[in-house]
């Protein structure tokens, strides 16, 4: 109710650096939930436009609708108004197309299959024609993309929380996907766990160069990926600025002491600190 | 079991499953000690036997009518185990429905809830009306009875999903009865369990209701004969026979169940060690 009533100031939109091609192009996307009959604005006018091969981070305050936008790219969610394309087409085609992988905070892995079987199941959903031989072989290879090489025979009751969500990600990253979208894919894990998720994830994008667009509440863990970071706003929910990164890569243990690690860092601090006092 | 927990991750954490049946012993030892107390009881207070028959008078009472029980039973029985099936049946394609065509299970639903509450042990004598003394009145009633736990577990294993999941299956094309067919039914088996073992309790007591009704054969039918004459032991023995029917009916279920989905969370080691 509070969203609705706020008027929203013009965005600020910093475009996307030049030398790349943007992949997902999403322009004055707008949101509207019913609920209990009333119509809430929940995303208003964001343009987001994100280069091929980047990593790209959203974050923001918890119910800002980041989880919202990020079901916008992948085709989940249709905006009521603006346009959304992922590689020039609507992003629910692109799905089906395989183009989009998606990670969840949850791991959600079926608890009758054991890791491999997990690992494959979306692309043996998605192709009904593939080889069983084939879909398991892909599925090996990312499981042992994520670490997991010992673990294929594992039920998911037997696996920790840091291992089931590297199982979702394998399982997303078998179907191949150009982008891979993720919603607070480490957010049930501990710090310790977390961190090392997130040098997996790194060295996952390093080495396959996929497009991943990564919704955070870390600011570190923002720092340390992206390329850029969309900070987004409530009143309703919008892109308030999107802040380059310029660490040098490639990014390890050392980055956090840089100088430009620090800054960035600060900055973000200070921008959601903002968003969070415009909130409350 | 701490140590377990605590290692988490370590390779030779046992994968042994600790069996939920009961420890029989020292149950088998309580119950051994309250019947010698009955026993005892009976005898030094002269309770007649058509009041409180001993145990020793209700043994005597199995063997003598052993032949006559066993008949009673497998009538019995019978009932039972087909009801049981139907009732299965039944249960499993409303909650399927409901749950698949959601505006009319939005429709359905609140009927089935609101015929819950119809005291259905009343119908019997209607059924009996309608059906004659055969099977039939018996096997409705229990339907009627047992399929509400079966309709209502379903349903709620196959709402369990998570909606996140439910998306990624979306996303990759799959439509409403691929979702159905290879994760919400699945997910759905442990519920099910759940509603089964209530079901299947619940159609013993239909069985014996439905023979109470009106009956000329079956383990209902036996009680209510012998209570009409005085033969307490009787009574108590077909008592004692219904009970272990119903037991040994209840641990097939668990006994399926556990084939059937091993990875039900009540089988977790590590959900169950703390
Ligand atoms: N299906 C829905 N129906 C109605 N309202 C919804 C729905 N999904 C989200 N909302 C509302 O939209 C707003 C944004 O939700 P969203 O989940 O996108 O936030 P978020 O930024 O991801 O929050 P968090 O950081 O807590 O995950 C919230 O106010 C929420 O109540
Ligand atoms: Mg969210």
């Amino acid at each position: 109710m509070m969203l609705a009533e706020t008027a929203a100031p013009a965005p600020s939109v910093v475009s996307a650096p030049d030398t790349a091609e943007a992949q997902i192009i999403g322009r004055h996307i707008a949101v509207d939930f019913t609920h209990a009959g009333r119509r809430q604005r929940v995303l208003q006018s964001v343009n987001i436009s994100i280069p091929r091969g980047s990593f790209v981070s959203l974050i923001g305050p918890s119910g800002c609708g980041k989880s919202t936008l990020l079901k916008v790219l992948a085709g989940l969610v249709p905006p009521s108004e603006g346009s959304i394309t992922v590689d020039g087409i609507a992003p629910e085609e692109a799905a089906k197309k395989r183009v989009i992988g998606l990670v969840f905070q949850e791991a959600t892995l079926l608890p009758w299959k054991n890791a491999l079987e997990n690992a494959a199941f979306l692309l043996m959903t998605a192709d009904e024609s593939i080889a069983k031989s084939e879909a398991f072989g892909r599925a090996e290879a990312m499981l042992k993309l994520v670490g997991l090489r010992d673990a294929e025979n594992k039920m998911p009751s037997q696996l920790s929380g840091g291992m089931r969500q590297r199982v979702a990600i394998a399982r997303a990253l078998a179907l191949d996907p150009q982008v891979l979208l993720m919603d607070e894919p480490f957010g049930a894990l501990d710090a310790i766990t977390r961190e090392e998720m997130s040098e997996c994830l790194l060295d996952i994008w390093e080495r396959t160069g996929k497009t991943i667009v990564l919704v955070t509440h870390s600011i570190d863990e923002a720092v340390l990926l992206s390329d850029e970071v969309h900070v987004m706003g409530t009143g309703p929910a919008r892109i308030i600025e999107t802040l380059p990164i310029t660490v040098a890569r490639p990014r390890g243990e050392e980055s956090y002491s840089e100088p430009a690690f620090k800054a960035a860092e600060k900055r973000l601090r200070g921008l959601l600190i903002e968003s969070h006092r415009r909130t409350s | 079991m701490t140590e377990v927990v605590q290692s988490g991750m370590s390779q030779d954490r046992s994968d042994t499953v600790r069996r939920p049946l009961p420890d029989f012993v020292p149950a088998a030892g309580l119950m051994i000690v309250a019947l010698l107390l009955w026993e005892l009881g009976v005898r030094l207070f002269n309770v007649p036997e058509f009041v409180v028959p001993a145990p020793s008078a209700v043994f005597r009472s199995l063997i003598e009518s052993r032949y006559h029980l066993m008949v009673a039973a497998k009538v019995t029985a019978i009932e039972v185990l087909v009801g049981f099936i139907l009732s299965a049946v039944v249960g499993i394609a409303v909650a399927l429905v409901i749950a698949r065509f959601e505006r009319f299970g939005r429709a359905l639903y609140p009927l089935i809830v609101l015929f819950q509450n119809v005291p259905k042990v009343a119908l019997a004598p209607i059924f009996i009306l309608w059906f004659g003394y055969d099977m039939a009145p018996k096997l409705l009633l229990i339907v009627v009875i047992a399929f509400f736990p079966v309709t209502i577990d379903m349903l709620a294993g196959l709402q369990s999903v998570e909606p996140s999941f439910v998306s990624l299956m979306k996303s990759v094309g799959a439509n409403k009865n691929k979702i159905m067919l290879r994760v919400r039914i699945p997910h759905a088996l442990p519920h099910l369990f759940a509603g089964l073992k209530v079901a299947i309790t619940f159609s013993v007591i239909g069985a014996i209701v439905g023979e109470f009704a009106g009956a000329n054969a079956g383990l209902g039918y036996v009680i209510q004969f012998a209570s009409t004459q005085l033969d307490t032991p009787l009574v108590f023995s077909a008592l004692l026979v219904i009970s272990v029917l119903g037991l040994a009916f209840y641990y097939v279920v668990e006994l399926a169940e556990r084939f059937l989905v091993p990875w039900s969370p009540k089988y977790d080691t590590r959900q169950r060690s703390h």
